[in-house]
């Protein structure tokens, strides 16, 4: 039990898939300017990113390890995470056309979205099991949502600032998120004892 | 938290009777974005994908075909529907994986298990999404009028 908790902490803080492994930026800069919209697409990543990880691992263990694909592998997990996004708005659809009208904005967004792509690949570097496959890719996914909360809150404070007009709008944010970088480099410490 | 709303855009398309059916707008920002291709903005999918998103209000307001009116949908609502749609399954899916892994110490055991718990709390999130739609808390609501031109109404898009 402690093995996974240090895994997802691990996962969530130390190597923050945003802040520290610098995958996602697009969306990371995309939909941080409210924290409502932060949320629905930090919780929408979770999801996806999660059923990806563990299809993903199921693809390299039963199919591409097996069968010496492994070249494949990348033009294989794009193709599972588009899955993922397409099944996942379909089930939404089916289970509720209002939380589908809703929600769906933020599914198409996923599939572009390299953090995604990422975590599977880094799954299998690491040659994480079924439940390490899945707690890691959960465990990142909240990660990477915990940032896109924070960020969105400092950008709703600074667009009620006055910014100088040359830092104005991209270039306050990427100055914002370098210092919230510089902050959760604190929790190398953790790894560190 | 409950008074503040998250506004979006919309185009009546076609009405009937005391309802309207609409087409929500892109934002502009949207134009820019790196992941338009794949919303289908820069592309011919934009149609198909908006029509897949048409909603229906209740025609309080006297709407008319063409008409662009903005809608609202409460904070809270859309995290309730966010944590319903996502959350839900996601942590039942987590947490039966979890158990089948700690009480078996099986893949295969915990993949099922997991399997389960997604399907239970997509079951649970129909259920509780039922509910919340019949108290109208999922749908959105009339607020005012959009003037001026939306971004369908350019001549010069590629």
């Amino acid at each position: 039990m402690q093995e996974f908790i240090l895994l997802m902490i691990g996962a969530a803080l130390v190597n923050n898939v945003v802040l520290v492994r610098f995958l996602g930026l697009c969306s990371f800069m995309g939909v941080t300017t409210k924290i409502d919209t932060a949320v629905g697409m930090g919780m929408a990543t979770t999801f996806v990113m999660t059923v990806s990880s563990i299809l993903a691992w199921a693809i390299e263990v039963f199919l591409l390890a097996p069968f010496g694909l492994g070249y494949l592998r990348t033009i294989t997990f794009i193709l599972v995470i588009a899955a993922v996004v397409q099944f996942t708005e379909m089930v939404i659809r089916k289970v509720s056309p209002s939380l589908f009208q809703t929600l769906g904005i933020y599914l198409p967004l996923i599939t572009t979205n390299c953090a995604v792509l990422g975590i599977p690949l880094l799954n299998v570097q690491s040659k994480h099991n079924f439940i390490e496959s899945m707690l890691y890719g959960f465990a990142s996914a909240f990660g990477y949502s915990l940032i896109l909360v924070i960020f969105a809150g400092l950008r709703e404070r600074i667009a009620l600032n006055e910014v100088p007009r040359l830092f104005g709008g991209p270039p306050i944010g990427f100055v914002t998120a370098s210092l919230l970088a510089l902050a959760f480099m604190g929790f190398s410490g953790i790894s560190a004892n | 938290m409950d008074g503040h709303l998250v506004e979006g855009v919309a185009r009546v398309v076609a009405t009937d009777g005391d309802t309207v059916w609409l087409e929500p707008e892109q934002g502009e920002a949207c134009e820019g974005c790196l992941s338009a291709s794949s919303c289908g903005v820069k592309s011919g999918g934009s149609s198909r994908r908006l029509m897949a998103r048409r909603f229906s209000m209740v025609n309080s307001f006297q709407g008319q075909v063409g008409d662009r009116v903005v809608f609202g949908i409460s904070e809270r609502s859309l995290l309730r529907a966010s944590a319903l749609a996502y959350a839900l399954p996601l942590l039942l899916m987590v947490g039966g994986a979890m158990a089948g892994q700690l009480l078996t110490g099986s893949d295969a055991d915990a993949a099922i298990a997991s399997v389960l718990g997604l399907v239970g709390g997509l079951l649970i999130a129909r259920f509780r999404a039922g509910h919340l739609d019949a108290k109208g808390e999922l749908s959105p609501h009339f607020l005012r009028y959009a003037y001026g031109p939306g971004p369908s109404d350019h001549c010069d898009q590629e």
